[in-house]
Formats: structure tokens, sequence, C-alpha cells
């Protein structure tokens, strides 16, 4: 397996650390997933890409256990652990940044990193780590997180995440309301956090930012995996994965 | 990392996953059997009761009845267990998004960073 380009990120040790097995599930009467089948392999970057209801987050929320599937199963490292609690994930090292990242706004910086410490490790190991990783976090540290610009709220968010030590990060949607410069400070982290070892699975609705980080990506169209591969191979489908006919259309004008 | 691996694998082999929504729903279910059955039972065993004559008949009746009203309650409980967890779980999650949002509201009118009160981290014992 191998990355977009030829200096992409090293290929992934081949075991599956997250897999989703023909997942289905549905808000009310209306199924959203039809039978997801995805897996994060050990050491992995894959990218989740997809236009606007793709079922991209549904999947990353039966990934985290936040909606339990009407169908399928869920596997971590092997074992079944379909309709566990997004805290039991969490707990055992599936950890989950969502959309919106998540932080408690009304706390401070130190206050949102100790609140991780209850999960696993101590304040000053967390304030450490977070602070070595993200230095613009140190003159922010007694601040309300909810006054933190979007994408200090996301470094805060990562650091909040890493705290638990995590072998599966799960990131919906990193870039929402960012400055392109901002997300790609950030991926570049994610790339640095992702050779560390700890498995990726990033769902990202802009897919040039996340597919020089991954080393697969798949795409979702109407609640389907249409497409896994690497970032090289994806390059086609993309415009009409996310367009649809259009896409296709402005590719053969294009051509 | 292959310690975390092997770590993650066996907290995930050892990980108790709650019932199934199938589960769920059998619960429920059974629940509302209970409760309808147990009224049902409880009233024909009372109706039987007014026609006996024989003292140890009414009183095993009654017995009955009451037994029958208890299953009636416990199948309630049960029912409303399984049928109210979800949406309660579901309105909790509302009232905390939309506190949530208000207390984004207020952060948003305080202002910015400089205006910020420093606090400390109060960590208990």
């Amino acid at each position: 397996m191998t990355a977009g380009n030829g200096s992409g990120p090293a290929a992934p040790a081949a075991a599956p650390l997250l897999e989703l097995v023909g997942v289905r599930a549905r808000y009310g009467g209306i199924e959203v997933l039809h039978g997801v089948d995805l897996a994060v392999l050990s050491g992995e970057v894959l990218a989740l890409l997809g236009a606007n209801g793709a079922g991209k987050s549904t999947t990353v929320k039966v990934a985290a256990g936040l909606v339990r599937p009407t169908a399928g199963e869920v596997h971590v490292a092997g074992h079944d652990v379909t309709g566990a609690s997004c805290n039991d994930l969490a707990r055992i090292g599936v950890c989950t940044i969502p959309e919106g990242r998540g932080i408690f706004p009304n706390l401070t910086v130190r206050e949102n990193l100790w609140m991780a410490t209850q999960v696993a490790g101590t304040l000053a190991g967390a304030e450490a780590a977070a602070y070595e990783r993200f230095p613009k976090l140190v003159e922010r540290r007694t601040q309300l997180a909810g006054s933190l610009s979007g994408g200090e709220q996301q470094m805060l968010a990562m650091s909040r995440a890493l705290v638990t030590d995590p072998a599966v990060l799960v990131l919906d949607e990193l870039s929402m309301g960012l400055a392109p410069i901002v997300v790609q400070q950030l991926y570049e982290i994610v790339g640095q956090v992702a050779s560390e070892g700890i498995s990726i699975l990033v769902v990202e609705q802009f897919a040039r930012a996340v597919l020089g980080i991954a080393h697969r990506a798949a795409i979702m169209v109407n609640g389907e995996v249409a497409h896994v591969g690497t970032p090289a191979e994806l390059e086609s489908e993309l415009s009409s994965a996310y367009l649809g006919g259009a896409g296709e259309r402005l590719s053969g004008r294009q051509g | 990392m292959n310690d975390r691996i092997e770590r993650l694998e066996q907290e995930a082999a050892n990980l108790k996953v709650p019932s199934s929504a199938k589960r769920d729903g059998l619960y429920q279910t059974a629940g509302a059997v209970a409760m309808v059955a147990g009224v049902v039972v409880a009233f024909v065993a009372y109706q039987l009761s007014l026609g006996k004559s024989d003292d140890r008949d009414v009183q095993s009746l009654i017995i009955l009845a009451v037994a029958m009203l208890a299953l009636a309650v416990t199948g309630a409980a049960v029912f409303l267990r399984y049928s109210l967890a979800r949406f309660l779980r579901f309105w909790l999650l509302r009232q905390l998004y939309e506190g949530q949002s208000h207390i984004d509201q207020i952060v948003g009118a305080l202002g910015r960073p400089n205006r910020a009160e420093e606090r400390e981290v109060t960590t208990p014992g």
C-alpha cells in the first residue's frame, strides 16, 4: 500500500484495528448507511471522503459508539464491540474528536486537559505533552476554551484526545470553519501523530486537505463506500463522488 | 506502539458490550404483555372470587388477584424503562446541546481573551 505521491507516508502494517462490517444505521425510519465495510489498518491514516449527506459522520458515530448500527458489526483489534458505548471505546483506546471539537467552552484550557486526565494520565503530563505539541496553547492555558480561535480549539481537542493514549483516533471534520493555512498546520500535526503509530480515521469534506497525509482513502456515496484505494487511485473518482454527473461532464470537458 | 495494540486487543476482548437494541425491544414487549396480562388475570380472579362461598377459595383468588396486580406494576415498570430510555437519552442530549449553545452565546458576548478571567484548575482531593 502506498500513498498518493512518492514522498507520501510509509505503508502501515496490515492488521485492522478498527473495522466496520456490513454496517447499516438509521435515524427513525430513514436508513442512512446501507452496509458500510471499512477497515482502518494498524498505523494507517484512512481518509473518509464524500459529499454532504453521504453518511460520513454517521459512519464515524457508529465507529465511535455514538450510534448503534441496526445491522452489521464493529470490530476493534478483531473483537466484536458492536453496541459498546462511546466512553467504553474511549477507555480502551478508540478516541473520537467530534464535529465541532467537543471541548468544554466554559472551562479553561487547563481544565479541559484535566477533564481528559480523568480517563488516563496526570494533569502535569497532559500539559507538558499538549504544550510541546502545540506551543500556542501555553499562553492560552488559563483562558476559557470557548474564547480560543477555531484552530486553537481544535489543537486543544487533539491534545485532550491524545492524553487518553489512544490506539485509534477518529477525527470528524477537522477543517470545519477553519482557514486553509490552519487546516494545513493541523493536518501536519495529524501526520506527526500518525507517524507515532496511532491509527487514524479522518472524515473530511475537503478532500485535498487530507489526501496529503492519508495512506488510503474511502469515498462514500449515498450511505455506501463506493471506492477505496490510495489517494492516487482515487484521484479520478473524487469529482464524480462530489458532483455526481456534473463532475463527470466537467472532467470530460477538461479532457 | 505494539504494546499499545496488544493492550487494545486485550481490553477489547474484555469489554462488556451492553444488550442489543433487539433485546431492549424484547424486554419492552415482555413488559407490555405482563402489564396487560396482570390486569386481566387480576380482574378475572377478583370476579371469580365474588361467586365463591367457601372462604378458602375466596382467599386463594384474592391472593392471585393481588399477585397479578404486582405483576402488572412490574410489567409497567419494565415497559416504561425500555420504551422511555431512548426518548429520555435523546431529550438529555438535546438539553446538553442547548445548554452548550447558550454557554457559547454567553462566552461570545463576554468578548475575547483579554477579558476572560484567569482561573486556576481545582482538582478534588
